[in-house]
């Protein structure tokens, strides 16, 4: 299809869809390994443009190389490095190339790779891949923009679409609801009951949320105070629970305790303290934490579990609604930037600057005397081949598939050739 | 005629805000204008309101036409101080419809100018009437509070979490809202009612009408609700009372006017 010297964009990958866990922690890279690797591919000329995403759900190496054996390459550059047969990489990854390549990543920017459709988090993983690139001096024109661009396609897909919005994970729903009666919720007081792992799941989700007054309760008061220390909250004594209710906007009961350690009694006492303002209670434990007849009470509002992982489920639906949409979207953009790409390879850029030389050529002439302008074309035409002559044959010459794209993409821009068509 | 032209334009700039508070809701950084565009449709409105004032000698009550522009302008008014004092951008959408209704039709029915009543003339009776139809519209904005505070409260009981539970605020400012909206209720009902019971010694002499003792009754649902937010009942039973204290609203406005009343048949 392409002679040789034609580059091509092509991605190595292995992903929670792809790959079983034993062999992703062995390709799992830290920022150090991630920068030292791409030093060491792009110099020995594996791919000419490198960068690695590296997350707990992937990783992936994006590359720029010849179109012949890049593949190969990469993988036994991998298996070098990770320890790992050839075999083994190959079963438990997959790969992309060309506009393929290009799509992957768009979709990984977007949220629609992701075990949680949607979520945004990968958003800055992209960047960073791309920073930490940028410091082993993996990137050039090409990368670089394919990631800017993958970027910018993410955050459209997030603000045109519903597929960031509808929270999936039940901290955030249980949030979602409680700031439907409250409001804002930073300015609230939060008390979680119990220190285990879903009191901390909870309190974290609650302190990146900007809640400043989250009180810890724990039988255990060591653990209240072990938890409150690592997620900055306030341990409080248990046997105060009953003030700390009444105190209290959103409780969340995540103790193991095998009866409810909230009664109705407590409740009523609690809202007479309160003299009738709401009050949010968000049972996470099983089995429950907050007797059920609780909720009876005047403007006490009560979810367990189950509902909230009913919303969880109906929230996905609905991001998933969105796919489509997204789609769409990345679709555009991504035939924008195989446009931009496409314009790079030399036969395009140098048909486009001969053009551009055409263009300046007949608007002189057209100024120039009636009678002169058949003599003064050939005039023209003849400096202008040799003006050319040199730099294209540098152009064809470049033997380094980055360079050569990047001296293209330079001579686009000086003398605007994509602007060229408009004009 | 030159209040039709008004009364369109403060329309359209009253469908503006609607629109602008739309958009406001759907994104988050879009600047807050829909206040702005609610202040210039209020002054035009006025404007015409002036006008037909002019024509008719009194306040524009007396009309079909110039009830519903007035109703329209004072929920309008009522609106505005909402959006101003609560900063709740996601209200706009579910009221300014209101306000639009009204003053549509205060512009569609035909204006037509009825001779003065003498007795009608006069600030004291200017004010009565002003007064009662902003606590009216400030009754009925309470009202579309309380039915919206109704709904939301119980989508986030059964979690149901679609697109009104997220468009609509949260309970506490719907609720806090409401407490405004009561409030400019009551003390211009309370005002007007008292202007109203001078008038009506000053003209006949006598206190006895119907129209009086249904406002108490109203003023006191009104002011029971008051006493029960601050109280610690915030929440569904005032939202409840609200609907209750505008459907005595309504009763009084139609029946009592109707058949019990002997100043407010406006004929």
């Amino acid at each position: 299809m392409s002679g040789p010297g034609e580059v091509r964009l092509l991605v190595l990958g292995w992903n929670f869809r792809t790959a079983a866990e034993a062999v992703r922690e062995r390709v799992a890279f830290t920022a150090e390994e991630v920068r030292d690797g791409l030093a060491r591919l792009v110099g020995r000329g594996v791919v000419s443009e490198g960068v690695i995403v590296s997350t707990c759900h992937r990783s992936e190496i994006y590359g720029l190389a010849d179109e012949r054996g890049a593949e190969e390459a990469l993988t036994r550059f991998v298996s070098e490095w990770r320890g790992l047969t050839a075999q083994e990489l190959a079963g438990a990854g997959f790969h992309r190339i060309g506009a393929d390549a290009a799509r992957h990543l768009f979709r990984v920017a977007a949220g629609l790779d992701s075990m949680a459709l949607g979520e945004s988090e990968v958003l800055g993983q992209v960047r960073r891949a791309l920073a930490l690139a940028r410091e082993a001096g993996a990137t050039r024109s090409v990368l670089h923009r394919l990631f800017e661009w993958a970027v910018a396609a993410g955050k459209r897909v997030r603000a045109e679409t519903e597929i960031g919005m509808h929270p999936l994970s039940i901290p955030a729903i249980g949030f979602e609801l409680a700031s439907k009666v409250f409001g804002e919720l930073p300015e609230r007081t939060i008390l979680v009951l119990g220190a285990g792992e879903t009191a901390a799941l909870f309190a974290r989700h609650a302190t990146e949320a900007g809640v400043s007054d989250l009180r810890i309760a724990n039988r255990t008061p060591e653990r209240a105070r072990d938890l409150a220390a690592r997620v900055g909250g306030r341990a409080v004594a248990w046997e105060t629970l009953g003030e700390q209710i009444a105190g209290a906007d959103v409780v969340v009961g995540t103790t193991a305790s095998p009866a409810p350690v909230v009664r109705r009694s407590d409740v009523e006492a609690a809202m007479r303290q309160r003299r009738g303002r709401p009050i949010f209670f968000l049972d996470l434990a099983v089995p429950r934490d907050i007797e059920e007849e609780a909720a009876d009470v005047y403007n006490v509002f009560r979810h367990g579990v189950n509902d909230l992982e009913e919303v969880a489920l109906e929230n996905r639906r609905r991001r998933a609604r969105e796919i489509p949409e997204a789609e769409a979207i990345l679709e555009e953009e991504l035939g924008k930037f195989l446009a931009w790409f496409g314009n790079l390879s030399i036969v395009p850029t140098v048909t486009d600057l001969r053009r551009r030389f055409e263009v300046a050529r007949d608007a002189e002439l057209a100024r120039a005397p009636e009678a002169d302008r058949e003599r003064l074309r050939a005039f023209a035409e003849a400096l202008s081949a040799r003006l050319l002559h040199e730099p294209l044959r540098r152009l064809k010459a470049e033997d380094d598939p980055a360079r050569k794209l990047d001296r293209a993409d330079a001579i686009r821009h000086l003398f605007d050739l994509d602007g060229l068509g408009e004009k | 005629m030159d209040w039709q032209l008004l009364g369109w334009l403060a329309v359209a700039l009253y469908l503006a805000a609607e629109i602008l508070s739309i958009a406001s809701l759907r994104k988050p950084r879009f600047p807050a204008l829909a206040p702005y565009a609610l202040a210039g449709g209020i002054v035009l409105q006025f404007i015409d309101l002036h006008a037909r004032a002019r024509a008719l000698g009194s306040v524009p009550y007396r009309t079909l036409s110039g009830s519903m522009s007035l109703f329209g302008w004072m929920l309008a008014v009522t609106c505005l101080v909402l959006l101003l004092k609560h900063r709740e951008r996601s209200i706009g959408p579910f009221l300014i419809p209101f306000v639009v209704i009204f003053s549509v039709a205060g512009v569609l029915i035909p204006f037509r100018p009825t001779p003065p009543r003498p007795e009608t003339s006069g600030a004291l009776f200017a004010l009565h009437v002003t007064l009662a139809i902003l606590g009216y519209a400030a009754f009925a904005l309470s009202f579309v509070l309380s039915l919206l505070y109704l709904v939301q409260s119980r989508q986030i009981r059964r979690a149901q979490t679609g697109v009104l539970f997220a468009r609509l605020p949260a309970l506490e400012a719907i609720g806090g809202m409401n407490r405004t909206a009561v409030s400019i209720g009551l003390v211009s009902l309370l005002v007007s009612t008292l202007l109203g019971a001078a008038w009506a010694e000053r003209v006949w002499n006598s206190l006895g009408d119907a129209k009086l003792a249904w406002a108490i009754f109203t003023l006191a649902v009104y002011g029971l609700l008051l006493w029960m937010d601050r109280r610690g009942w915030k929440g569904q039973r005032v939202a409840l009372l609200s609907i209750l204290g505008f459907g005595l609203v309504i009763f009084s406005y139609t029946f009592v006017n109707l058949y019990l009343s002997r100043a407010h048949t406006f004929r």
